[in-house]
């Protein structure tokens, strides 16, 4: 449920109206913050909950958009490992044809030769920093750029673009998801009557 | 002398760990050393001002 005045904001060229994003809970942070992600944190509530800038986020979705642009989709990889991501996640790889490494990351692929599966992506997106930090320590060794959504309790190490988002809800990371790939392809000049809903599941 | 090195704090790129990427704004490169990513050193793209990550 929105509650009344939590963000009085309003923002220049919107992917979506504010209002959107309140309802998806992007905004929503946790209880803990982390220095890394202090620019980005708007207030803290009476509840404790840290409040993320709508601002930021959507600014920077569209800085996100317009980085994973320069790169060949094929060449992308999308990994998650958090339950509410994988559909979102699935659905976003599959719109714009990049890889994507849904559920167990297997330790290796990006630095192993000798795995069956092994894979060379040229730039990695991950949900979590935290569940997914097997990928950004093999990214890491492979001198791959990583970007990641990330919470108000997450670090930012070796991550070199941030989405400050809500990374934890189901609504959140389908908005998140869908606004990336509605940006991304309106960037290639290609229109979509894709809308949120289509990146939620009933899980 | 065409060394590699990082945006943020002028260190030769090590051979792992390291990173180069267009700017997320204007696409001019931005190079990252190890430790500048490790501490989440901020950086500043040379040609827009593009401040990240």
């Amino acid at each position: 449920m929105i509650q009344e005045n939590e963000m009085q904001i309003e923002l220049k060229e919107p992917l979506v109206p504010v209002e959107d994003y309140l309802a998806a809970g992007v905004h929503i942070g946790t209880q803990q913050k982390s220095k890394d992600m202090k620019d980005f944190i708007y207030r803290v509530r009476n509840d404790g909950l840290y409040i993320l800038d709508i601002r930021r986020t959507d600014e920077r979705i569209k800085t996100a958009a317009k980085f994973l642009n320069q790169y060949n989709p094929a060449n992308i990889l999308v990994v998650t490992s958090r339950q509410y991501g994988q559909y979102p996640a699935k659905k976003y790889s599959e719109m714009i044809g990049a890889m994507s490494m849904i559920g167990r990351f297997i330790p290796g692929l990006l630095t192993n030769q000798n795995l069956n599966g092994y894979i060379e992506p040229e730039v990695v997106l991950l949900t979590d920093p935290i569940g997914d930090a097997q990928v950004i320590r093999e990214a890491v060794q492979s001198g791959i750029p990583v970007v990641a959504l990330c919470d108000t309790n997450n670090m930012t190490s070796y991550v070199d673009l941030v989405i400050p988002t809500n990374n934890k809800g189901r609504k959140a990371l389908s908005m998140v998801y869908y606004l990336l790939t509605k940006e991304m392809l309106r960037l290639r000049g290609i229109t979509t009557s894709l809308t949120p809903e289509d990146y939620e599941t009933d899980i | 002398m065409n060394e590699k090195r990082c945006t943020s704090c002028n260190a030769p790129l090590a051979k792992t760990g390291a990173t180069w990427f267009g700017c997320p704004d204007c696409g001019a490169q931005v190079l990252r050393c190890v430790n500048c990513r490790e501490q989440s050193i901020p950086y500043l793209c040379p040609a827009c001002g593009f401040g990240g990550p």
